[in-house]
């Protein structure tokens, strides 16, 4: 009898297994593929070390531009496919180590629930106190003709190319596909996106989405925006645009890039009576789900579908079961999309906030306002968003287009986390020469 | 020489007051007959004033204390004059107040809980190092329990008090200063409060307030009430209103004056009803004193006609046009506001039809008056529309059963209808 059962190895659920752990608790981990889920092994991760290869990749061909002379750059996929493979491996094995040290028992194979405390692998069954959900999520598949097709790619499969393509089609203009795009790009293949939202990175604040898409272009992405596949054949793309008119495209690659579907078939929550629907398991902000006992953390929920989002949702949730009070708190969880130049948010848009009928008050600023975006990125561009209550100053949502956004934006996350206001964070030291001195910047610009 | 000022003794009835505002703190100066406290009974507000020209030397009590009558309230006397020997002893125990924090326009972040400001007081309770202590983390509490000397608050003190308290995000500061208060744990990181853990400050209940609700829940506990309804042509009471506004040197008796009369004849004619039931006996009253419901920024008072049955309506509505506003102005004496026999409820001046009065115990009765309405009637096989004024009256069961009760409403009704043959102007 175990005090808690986890099901699902990713940052949810191997975080709330060793943070059990550590508490004393007796605790199973089961997973049915890799260590680490989606984040470690086909996620954050992965396409992280590919971008990293494809910017330095471009920084060299680029190197002139800071008085650097290189002979010619070769892009070496197969060797970038090996480091990648190189990193998850240390990390997953981080990740062993750690549950290990927290006494964590790690259980391979497929989970089910019989039963509100008991959990069958194969032919073994094990009882728990508590069982947390935390089986994230898969790459989603819409209707569309041909979208199964072994010739598409997805986030999960396209780590295994062992060549660049010459032309790629991106079906889905959200973060994942906005990355690949970039990494596409820069190793030199050619990349039209298909979005059929009017604009990309849907949730985005429009303005800092709007400049992003600017920016890609310049780079020499194509965007196809308002269009609709219809189908997939062989290497064709058959799509719509806002007028109607039906066109066709080709591409070596095709990526499908539209979305993370929640894992929630398989599991036998239908038989527990648990409730959930295709967008994920019903959890209350301390984890719970309408059965007792049965927790629920990550993608699985449907709720923020972030590595970060789902390590907190776990630890909650371990906290709740085990007499500890705490509570999730969705309002100030940053998010990055590692783009290049990278886009990092915390806290409300300002679409959100006309939406809501918040009064509020704003401030944009240029990166170009830190001397440090200044030296870091010959001919570089973005800029800091910041959103302000209009009575009070309180900040309430920080954007921000430009490398190394994604390393300020725990400021911008503590100063919403902690409602800061204007008035506060003039009395904050920022460290000269960075680039989180534009976030500063911005703040101290609303009036 | 330092004088002490007491608590006065504001009616036969009154024990205690409740100290319902400071209007001159300590350390101010004040002279003679110039207001310093506003303290309230359960019935009335009123103003206590300084004895002669001087300095408020002490306070003894907060606002919303509780204080018995004869109690010292406050010392006026000259600055430096030790004030011990007029100290109460039911005085909370002597919190040291700290300075007022210097004006800083923008406090830092993660400010702790800053109760509301506190008065101006002499900054010697600090120790220097408890001063700096308080100056660098922007934090004033409103008063510190000190451990030094003569209760001096030493740094510790502070510290220990700083650390206690919980810690409230800069924007749920800014909404606390605007009346907002703490509803219970913060939800923030570590227990921090959030904007969204404050709730509307709860207000404290004046002592008015708080008979008004005992009175009430005794009323409902303690006797059987039952309301009947009726209503009486007020053709008659229309008329006479008219021709008094008309006329030139009478009173300005209005319909409810009317009414009020025309129940203290009513009274006269069913005696049984004007009675007061008290500890299973019924006490009957030859005197006729008329309690009316009067609503003030206070609440509901009910100033009392006395002798009312030997008023003409005109005497009726001066004194009732001097009460009201002498209640109304919080200044009326707490011995007119109780020892009536019966008493009259007018909501009709809201448009009200028809409602439940609630007794006003040991009465047995209370008459509510209701608007005036038209109401069809059939004359002489033809339907006719009157001027109709409600009435509604609510006994108690145990002295008066539905039957008399009925047969007392009927006279109230007749007097009414015939309001200008008993009342002349």
């Amino acid at each position: 009898m175990y005090d808690l059962i986890v099901i699902g190895a990713g940052p949810g659920g191997y975080e709330a297994a060793g943070h059990a752990g550590k508490m004393g608790k007796k605790v199973a981990l089961i997973e049915k593929g890799r260590m680490g889920g989606t984040c470690l092994n086909v996620g954050c991760i992965p396409a992280k070390t590919f971008l990293r290869s494809s910017k330095l990749f471009h920084e060299c061909k680029e190197a002139a531009k800071y008085g650097v002379r290189l002979g010619s750059v070769e892009f070496d996929m197969p060797a970038v496919v090996e480091r990648k493979n190189r990193v998850v491996g240390t990390l997953t094995k981080g990740v062993e180590g750690m549950l290990k040290r927290a006494g964590v028992e790690v259980i391979a194979g497929h989970a089910r629930l019989i039963s509100r405390g008991a959990v069958e692998v194969g032919a073994a069954r094990y009882e728990a106190a508590n069982i947390l959900l935390a089986t994230g999520s898969r790459p989603a598949a819409p209707p569309i003709p041909g979208i199964r097709s072994e010739g598409v790619l997805d986030s999960d499969t396209v780590f295994a190319l062992t060549h660049v393509p010459e032309k790629v089609a991106i079906i889905g203009g959200g973060y994942i596909g906005l990355e690949f795009a970039c990494f596409f790009n820069e190793v030199g293949a050619k990349v039209s996106v298909y979005e059929m939202l009017p604009q990309i990175a849907a949730g985005c604040d429009l303005e800092i989405s709007t400049r992003m898409l600017q920016i890609m272009k310049r780079a020499g992405i194509e965007f196809n925006l308002s269009a609709k596949v219809l189908g997939i054949e062989g290497n064709t793309i058959r799509y719509q645009v806002a007028d109607g008119a039906q066109s066709s495209a080709s591409a070596d690659c095709i990526l499908n890039s539209t979305g993370r579907a929640p894992v929630v078939d398989g599991l036998g929550l239908e038989e527990l009576g648990v409730d959930f629907t295709p967008k994920g398991v019903k959890t209350s902000d301390l984890g719970k789900t309408n059965v007792a006992g049965v927790w629920a953390c990550g993608d699985v929920t449907g709720r923020r579908m972030l590595a970060h989002a789902a390590t907190r949702e776990g630890i909650v949730a371990v906290n709740n079961m085990f007499g500890k009070k705490d509570r999730i708190r969705y309002q100030a969880i940053p998010a990055v999309v590692y783009t290049h130049p990278e886009v990092a948010s915390v806290g409300r848009t300002e679409e959100e906030l006309k939406t809501m009928g918040i009064e509020y008050k704003k401030s944009v600023v240029p990166m170009a306002v830190a001397g440090r975006f200044l030296v870091e990125h010959e001919g570089g561009t973005g800029m800091v968003k910041v959103l302000a209550g209009a009575r009070f100053g309180e900040i309430l949502g920080v954007h921000a287009i430009g490398d190394a956004s994604s390393e300020f934006i725990i400021a911008a996350a503590i100063m919403v986390e902690t409602e800061m206001c204007v008035s506060d964070v003039s009395e904050i030291v920022f460290p000269h020469p960075t680039v989180s001195e534009a976030l500063r910047e911005a703040i101290l610009g609303v009036h | 020489m330092a004088t002490p000022v007491e608590v006065p003794k504001l009616g036969n009835t009154v024990e205690e007051c409740l100290i319902a505002k400071w209007r001159k703190h300590k350390g101010e100066q004040v002279s003679a007959g110039e207001v310093v406290a506003e303290i309230e009974t359960d019935k009335a507000t009123f103003e206590v004033t300084s004895p002669a020209d001087g300095t408020v030397l002490e306070t003894f009590f907060d606002e919303g204390a509780l204080v018995p009558v004869f109690t010292n309230l406050f010392v006026i006397g000259a600055p430096g004059e030790n004030i011990d020997a007029f100290r109460p002893k039911g005085a909370a125990a002597p919190a040291v107040e700290l300075a007022a924090p210097a004006a800083t326009p923008d406090a830092p972040k993660v400010e702790r809980q800053v109760a509301r400001p506190a008065p101006p007081a002499p900054s010697g309770s600090l120790s220097p190092r408890a001063r700096r202590f308080a100056a660098e983390h922007d934090f004033h509490p409103a008063a510190v329990a000190g451990s030094g000397p003569a209760g001096r608050v030493l740094e510790d003190d502070l510290r220990q008090q700083y650390y206690e308290s919980p810690r409230v995000s800069s924007l749920a500061n800014k909404r606390i200063a605007e009346g907002l208060e703490i509803g219970g744990e913060g939800s923030g990181t570590g227990g921090m409060v959030l904007s969204s853990d404050l709730v509307l400050s709860a207000t404290r209940m004046s002592g008015i307030r708080a008979t008004i609700a005992r009175r009430m829940r005794e009323s409902l506990a303690t006797t059987a009430q039952y309301t009947l309804h009726t209503s009486a042509n007020a053709g008659g009471l229309l008329l006479l209103r008219a021709k008094i506004k008309a006329s030139t040197g009478v009173p300005d008796i209005n319909i409810n004056d009317l009414v009020t009369f025309c129940a203290i004849q009513a009274l006269l004619a069913v005696p049984d009803v004007n009675v007061e039931f008290i500890d299973g006996k019924v006490y009957k009253h030859r005197e006729i004193h008329i309690g009316f419901a009067c609503d003030t920024p206070r609440g509901l008072m009910v100033p009392v006609v006395r002798d009312a049955h030997t008023l003409t309506a005109g005497q009726l509505s001066v004194k009732m046009k001097e009460l009201t506003a002498q209640t109304v102005q919080g200044t009326v004496s707490p011995d007119d506001l109780s020892g009536a026999t019966f008493t009259v409820s007018n909501l009709g001046g809201l448009g009200i039809e028809s409602f439940t009065p609630v007794l006003n115990p040991p009465q047995v009765a209370i008459l509510g008056v209701d608007s005036i309405q038209l109401k069809p009637v059939r004359r002489e096989g033809r339907i006719e529309f009157i001027d109709a004024i409600g009435l509604s009256i609510t006994f108690d069961h145990q002295v008066i059963d539905g039957a008399p009760g009925a047969r007392f409403l009927k006279v109230v009704k007749e007097k009414i209808e015939n309001v200008e043959s008993i009342c002349t102007i």
